[in-house]
């Protein structure tokens, strides 16, 4: 497949541009746009609204929590690609119509340009978050 | 949209290259020929064609020079030429309906873009792309494949494949978690490779000791290591300006508003063998970031140095900070015993509540407290226990302090309006699903009392007046039936990341706010819905008066130059349109409270009596073409609740 390729390429060139220059130019932000159509620009008023947090284990574990628009908080996991929020369960596992809900790419793009606030768990805590969600959807 | 941001500037990119493309669109209808200028334009033909999500996937062969002159049964591939991988929106793919033969000019800007592992490039923002029609021959087969269907491949992308922004293959990124290499549990290793100067001395683990060895002069080398269970602000007293720095603030805003500080930053700290201590900390400019703070740094380990004693209180004479206390007591941990040796293992939980407290301040100068925001949550940190409004209803005793997420839907200010806004006292309605689900038995709606004690940051006054939404009251106390936010309570507009939900319904309402009809268990001070039949107006206490149309400012005044005109003196400006608002109190028959004399305030903006109004207006009403009308379901307030007479004065509200 060639559009992870490509998408990966595009987020690793917008991260290498901010180290250096401290700026995203103009021609990523549009190759973002092409690339993930109308989740680009929700995508980035959530790292402008600094709404990702990587959440850490001691044993290493991360998962992504984001703090959406409407005030809500989804989990992404860093394994793979996945987000509790109603639109990738829509458009990624349903449709198949997109690679990342915003919120994936929120963290993507926090990740590339040192956006994402940190939080430090116990295990046990990690856990519960993990659950938490479990009960949400059940 | 952040001003200034990312967001919005790919907004006005997007906005941009959306008016150039149904521009070039245009152009291209209107102007059949293939369009002259040649720069930059790639052609290519394309050899076959797949979709992956809503991009098409095009692998095309890069020609060299437009092939008018050939027919596309007669170019054959070469080999030498590059091959590229192009990639089209949905939206152009449906524009161009290409198909494998076809040839595609694509005009700029197009961006290429080179994969790591890859050797074919990826032609991206192909917005602006044309297919070329050869010959007649090819526009008539053109039209007919036009009306077949091609069926294209897709790709389903796999969710395992994640992206790598690193060149490292460091941990954050584990495509399985089998590849988990199992850690050691962290010790302080991150935080102590980055500590402050300050770490060169011992660290100790009891305020006690560090209480009674050093005396109440202050002192400078000893530290202290606790954890921060909670984070409030105080109300500032006279007199106890500290110019500390503490940490450094989250956000280096410049101090906009001349308001003096007025507001400390508190911290309540733990330590090893349970003793609790308040730390009053700088002053903060603005309250906004107390909920930072919070998130921040509940449940972090601190050091504490060169503390000043400023009060050991009891718990006699200090019981807000005892409730809170109890409501951390007993510790979830096991605790050291004070007396036994540093290395004994000897913790016990079956402690009595502590019955003093140290208040701590810190001494100005240098930097006293050190957060380790990076460390790990405190096993010994509680966080806050939200309960469901029904359960905190049911709690028995008095002084309990209770953690709640509710809706708040109808606000009441108490104070003068010459009192600031931040040290006013309000009265909120809230309540959620526990109680809004509930048949019959309890209130459906609560009402909590801010008291001028209870520090509010700028935010919440702010969300408060702004429309009805749902507010995290952290530690508010709950006693004698009735829900109180006084100091140390927080209000916060997020659930806190880590809360104990213990069994709480923290959905929001399916539906508007429902409230207890009018009966003959409501009390003052409350609110209610009813319903009724209206039996007479209070014609002594219609009135009407203009306010004005941009801040409702309900005392104008005539203007000193024109006395025709109204003058607004908090716009400062002639009110050209005033809003007229009128006010009438009608008596109402309520089946359901039928013994009481019901009065009822009504205004001119309630939908429901605009007959009456508007008879009023006009002045030609007669008070018997409004008798016998049906009214109901109001939402009202309760003034008061009289029993000799048996009468019930409420005023007509607006729910937020």
């Amino acid at each position: 497949s060639t559009l992870p390729a490509v998408a990966e390429e595009l987020l690793r060139e917008i991260k290498k541009a901010f180290q250096e220059t401290s700026q995203v130019p103009d021609d990523l932000l549009l190759g973002l746009k092409f690339i993930f159509g109308p989740s680009a620009v929700p995508a980035l008023d959530l790292v402008d609204q600094r709404s990702v947090t990587r959440v850490r284990s001691p044993s290493g574990m991360t998962l992504y929590q984001v703090l959406g628009s409407s005030g809500k908080l989804y989990t992404c996991y860093s394994s793979c690609h996945f987000c509790t929020c109603p639109a990738f369960g829509f458009s990624v596992l349903q449709k198949s119509e997109s690679l990342l809900c915003k919120h994936i790419l929120a963290v993507y793009l926090s990740q590339a340009m040192g956006a994402c606030q940190e939080l430090a768990v116990s295990e046990e805590q990690l856990t519960n978050i993990l659950l938490a969600e479990e009960e949400d959807e059940g | 949209l952040c001003r200034g941001g990312l967001a919005e500037r790919l907004c006005r990119l997007q906005n941009r290259e959306r008016s150039a493309i149904s521009f070039w669109r245009h152009q291209c209808v209107s102007d059949n020929t293939i369009l002259s200028d040649k720069s930059g334009v790639l052609i290519v033909k394309i050899l076959e064609i797949f979709e992956e999500c809503t991009i098409q996937v095009a692998i095309c062969q890069q020609l060299e020079q437009s092939p008018v002159a050939l027919s596309p049964e007669d170019a054959v591939i070469n080999a030498e030429e590059p091959i590229l991988k192009v990639l089209f929106t949905r939206e152009t793919a449906a524009h161009l309906k290409s198909r494998p033969q076809d040839v595609i000019h694509i005009y700029p800007p197009w961006q290429k873009l080179l994969l790591q592992n890859a050797d074919v490039p990826v032609i991206m923002n192909t917005y602006f792309s044309q297919k070329v029609l050869l010959s007649e021959h090819s526009e008539a087969r053109e039209k007919t494949y036009g009306l077949t269907k091609m069926l294209i491949r897709k790709n389903i992308i796999s969710l395992a494949q994640t992206f790598r922004l690193d060149d490292l293959d460091d941990n954050l990124h584990q495509e399985s978690t089998d590849n988990q290499v199992p850690c050691a549990p962290q010790t302080n290793n991150n935080g102590d490779s980055k500590r402050h100067p300050l770490a060169q001395s011992a660290v100790n683990d009891s305020l006690l000791e560090m209480v009674e060895s050093q005396g109440a002069v202050g002192w400078r080398e000893v530290q202290v290591r606790v954890i921060i269970q909670r984070v409030y602000c105080l109300p500032a007293k006279e007199g106890y300006r500290s110019h500390t720095q503490g940490n450094k603030p989250l956000c280096a805003t410049a101090v906009a508003n001349s308001d003096p500080p007025n507001v400390r930053l508190c911290l309540l700290v733990q330590d090893a063998y349970g003793m609790f201590s308040e730390v009053q900390l700088q002053s903060l400019s603005s309250t906004d970031d107390i909920e930072q703070y919070c998130r921040r740094w509940e449940g972090k380990s601190c050091c504490l140095a060169g503390m000043k004693i400023l009060q050991r209180t009891t718990r006699g004479r200090a019981l807000g900070l005892f409730s809170l206390i109890d409501s951390l007591w007993p510790p979830v941990v096991p605790v050291k015993v004070p007396g036994q040796s540093q290395d004994s293992e000897m913790m016990t939980t079956n402690l009595p509540p502590p019955s003093f407290c140290y208040i701590l301040t810190v001494q100005s100068g240098e930097i006293h407290v050190e957060v380790d925001e990076e460390e790990q949550i405190s096993n010994l940190y509680q966080p806050p226990a939200v309960h469901g409004l029904k359960e905190i209803l049911q709690i028995g005793g008095c002084n309990k302090r209770c953690s709640f997420w509710a809706q708040v839907f109808y606000r009441r200010l108490q104070t003068k309006p010459s009192v600031p806004t931040d040290q006013r006292e309000m009265l909120l309605f809230v309540t959620d699903s526990s109680l809004q689900n509930v048949v019959h038995g309890i209130p459906k709606v609560v009402a909590v009392s801010i008291t001028a004690s209870c520090v509010l940051s700028v935010e919440i006054i702010e969300a408060l007046s702004a429309g009805s939404r749902f507010v995290f009251f952290k530690d508010a106390l709950w006693g004698n039936g009735r829900i109180i936010c006084v100091e140390r309570t927080v209000l916060l507009l997020q659930k806190p990341l880590l809360c104990s939900a213990a069994g709480a319904d923290l959905s929001e309402l399916t539906g508007p706010v429902r409230l207890d009809e009018l009966d003959s268990t409501t009390q003052a001070n409350s609110v209610c819905a009813l319903r009724g039949t209206v039996v007479g107006v209070n014609e002594s206490t219609a009135f009407s008066w203009p306010t004005c149309n941009r801040c409702g400012n309900g005392k104008l005044e005539l203007c000193p130059q024109d006395r025709e005109l109204l003058y607004c003196n908090q716009c400062s400006e002639v009110v050209t349109t005033p809003v007229l608002k009128m006010q009438l109190e009608v008596f109402l028959s309520c089946p359901s409270r039928s013994q009481s004399t019901v009065k009822v305030k009504v205004w001119h903006e309630m939908t429901l009596f605009v007959l009456l109004t508007m008879l009023l207006f006009l002045q030609t009403y007669e008070v018997q073409s409004v008798l016998g009308r049906e009214v109901g379901l109001l939402n009202c307030y309760v003034h008061s609740i009289t029993s000799h007479p048996n009468c019930v004065v409420l005023e007509e509200i607006v729910l937020l």
